[in-house]
C-alpha cells in the first residue's frame, strides 16, 4: 500500500477493520519507516484516551430510589378497568401499525443523535491532531537543518484550507531563508494555495527579491498562469537587469503578452 | 653522540614543520561544522573527534608573504593553513581565506556539515553519514560519495554528483540545480518517495517509479515532471533542474 493510503487507514488498524494481508503490510511499514511510526504512535495516544474515556455508571443507591418512587407512584394510582373494545379489526391493525411507526421512529432518531455525537467526537479528535501539526510545521521551520526545514514545509500537504499562520509563516520562508532549497520548497508548498490573495502577495514579493533564476522562472509560471496584473512592474524589472539569465528574459517574454 | 643529537634534530624540525601546515581543533560541543571556500574544498572523514586542515605544498612555501599574515575578505587568519575557524555557539565557522588555493579537510564521520563554494570552486565530499548541506552559488560543481544524507545539495551552474552507500529515512532529501546535470546513485533496495522534475533537461532512471498521479485515472499532462515511489515508499527525495538532465540510478 502506499503511504498515503495506509496513513488513512491507521484508524481502521485500531479498530481491526483491516484484512490480514493488510494488517502485514501495515506492520511492515510500521517497522522501517520511522515518520510513519510517529504518526502511528500520536494516533495510538489519542484512540487510547477515546477508549479510557469512562462511562457513567449510576450508582445502586440511584436505582433504589427510583425502584422506591416507582412503586410509590403505582399504589397511588387508581385502578382502571378495562372496557371491552368496541373497535374494529381495521382500526386495531392501524394502531399496531402507528406503533411500529413509532417505534422505527424512536430507533431512527435515537441513532442519528448517536452519530451526530460520535462525528462531533471525531471531529474534535481531527482538530486536536490538525493543531498538533501545525505545532510541529512551525517549530520544524525554525530549525537550524535545512532538511528540516524542508521538512516543516512538506508537512502543509496535510492541509486542506492552511490557516494564515501557516501561510504567513511559509511565505516568510519562500522569502528570506537562506537556503535556496528550502526557498524552492516553500514557494512550490504555497503554489498549491495561489487562489488565495496573502499567497499571491508573497509571490509577487519573492519575485522582486528572489535572485535564484530556478525559483525565479517558477514564479514567472505561475504568476503568469494566475494572469496577475501586479507582476507585470516586477517582470519588467527582470528584463531590464543586465544580470538576468537569458531563459528568464525568453520566459517573460512568453508569458506577458498573457497576462497585459 | 653528536649523531644521535643530529637525528634528533633532524626529527624535530620535520615534526615542526608538519605541526606548521596542518591544523587541527577539537570538536567537543559543536554541533554543526559550516565551511566556505572559494576554490576547491575537499572534505573526508578520519576517527577523531577534531577538525584537521591539510595545508598544501603552495601554503608551505609562500616565499613573499613570510613574516606577513593574509588578511582576506571573512577575517584574518587565525590559524596556521591560511583559514579562520571561530566557535559561534554550537556551530564551527571554517572560512578559506586563500581564494585560489584548494583545501582538505578531515572530520568525524557522523559530523553535520554544511558546505559552500562561493565562486569556482568544486566540493568534493566523501563518507559522512549524516546530515550534509552542500551549495555551490557560482561556478563549481559537487562530487559526493558513500553518504547517507539527509542531504541539502544546490548549484547554479555546476553539475551534482552523489551516490548514495544508504538513505536516511529521517528527513527530506533534496538536490536543485539551476543549469547543472544532477546524477545520484541509490541502493536498488531503497525505499522513497521521488519527485523529479527539469524544464528544459531530459530525465532519466533505471528505478521502477510507481506513479502516484496514476492513481485516480488521471494520465501524466506534463513532461517536466515525475512523481512516484520506488520500492513502496518513504522519505521524499527530490531532484530537480531547470536546465540540466537529471539521472537516477541503482547501484
Amino acid at each position: 500500500m502506499e503511504k498515503r493510503e495506509l496513513e488513512n487507514r491507521i484508524s481502521d488498524y485500531f479498530d481491526g477493520l483491516l484484512s490480514p494481508a493488510e494488517v502485514a503490510a501495515f506492520e511492515k511499514r510500521l517497522s522501517t519507516d520511522n515518520d510513519f511510526r510517529t504518526e502511528v504512535d500520536e494516533f495510538k495516544v489519542l484512540f487510547e484516551a477515546i477508549k479510557q474515556e469512562k462511562k457513567e455508571i449510576p450508582s445502586k443507591q440511584l436505582a433504589k430510589n427510583f425502584e422506591k418512587m416507582l412503586q410509590q407512584e403505582k399504589s397511588n394510582q387508581v385502578k382502571v378497568v378495562a372496557l371491552a373494545s368496541k373497535d374494529n379489526g381495521r382500526f386495531q391493525y392501524l394502531k399496531i401499525a402507528a406503533s411500529i411507526a413509532l417505534l422505527i421512529g424512536v430507533f431512527l432518531v435515537g441513532r442519528y443523535s448517536a452519530q451526530r455525537a460520535s462525528n462531533h467526537s471525531l471531529m474534535a479528535a481531527q482538530q486536536e491532531v490538525l493543531e498538533y501539526k501545525e505545532a510541529t510545521l512551525i517549530s520544524l521551520l525554525g530549525n537550524e537543518s535545512a532538511s528540516k526545514r524542508i521538512q516543516g514545509v512538506q508537512l502543509v500537504e496535510e492541509f486542506d484550507r492552511p490557516d494564515e499562520d501557516i501561510v504567513g509563516a511559509l511565505g516568510e520562508k519562500m522569502l528570506s531563508d537562506e537556503n535556496t532549497n528550502v526557498r524552492l520548497s516553500a514557494m512550490e508548498a504555497l503554489s498549491k494555495f495561489s487562489y488565495s490573495d496573502q499567497v499571491k502577495v508573497f509571490f509577487i514579493q519573492a519575485l522582486e527579491t528572489e535572485e535564484n533564476p530556478s525559483i525565479q522562472v517558477a514564479l514567472i509560471e505561475i504568476l503568469g498562469q494566475l494572469q496577475e496584473k501586479k507582476a507585470v512592474g516586477p517582470m519588467k524589472k527582470l528584463l531590464e537587469k543586465e544580470d538576468t539569465q537569458p531563459f528568464i528574459k525568453k520566459e517573460i517574454n512568453n508569458v506577458l503578452p498573457k497576462i497585459i | 653522540m653528536k649523531r644521535t643529537i643530529t637525528t634528533v634534530l633532524l626529527l624535530l624540525t620535520i615534526g615542526l614543520c608538519k605541526a606548521q601546515t596542518d591544523y587541527s581543533k577539537s570538536l567537543s560541543g559543536v554541533e554543526w561544522v559550516k565551511i566556505t571556500s572559494k576554490s576547491n574544498v575537499t572534505v573526508m572523514v578520519h576517527d577523531k573527534n577534531e577538525i584537521l586542515i591539510k595545508g598544501t605544498q603552495k601554503a608551505r612555501s609562500s616565499e613573499k608573504a613570510k613574516g606577513l599574515r593574509l588578511v582576506g575578505v571573512g577575517g584574518t587568519v587565525n590559524t596556521n593553513v591560511g583559514f579562520n575557524v571561530v566557535q559561534e555557539g554550537n556551530d564551527l565557522i571554517v572560512t578559506n581565506l586563500r581564494k585560489n588555493e584548494s583545501a582538505k579537510i578531515y572530520l568525524p564521520k557522523n559530523q553535520k556539515i554544511a558546505v559552500t563554494s562561493t565562486w569556482n570552486g568544486g566540493i568534493s565530499i566523501d563518507g559522512f553519514n549524516n546530515e550534509v548541506e552542500a551549495t555551490c552559488e557560482l561556478n563549481g560543481g559537487m562530487m559526493l560519495n558513500n553518504i547517507s544524507g539527509p542531504l541539502t545539495a544546490n548549484t547554479l551552474n555546476g553539475q551534482i554528483d552523489v551516490i548514495f552507500d544508504n538513505i536516511s529515512q529521517g528527513s527530506p532529501t533534496s538536490l536543485n540545480s539551476t543549469n547543472g546535470a544532477i546524477d545520484v546513485s541509490l541502493p536498488g533496495n531503497t525505499g522513497a518517495d521521488i519527485s523529479m522534475s527539469s524544464w528544459n533537461g531530459d530525465m532519466y532512471s533505471n528505478f521502477d517509479i510507481k506513479s502516484s498521479s496514476g492513481d485516480n485515472g488521471l494520465r501524466k499532462v506534463s513532461s517536466r515532471k515525475t512523481n512516484g515511489t520506488i520500492n513502496g515508499g518513504g522519505v521524499s527525495i527530490s531532484l530537480k533542474s531547470t536546465n540540466g538532465n537529471i539521472y537516477l540510478r541503482k547501484n
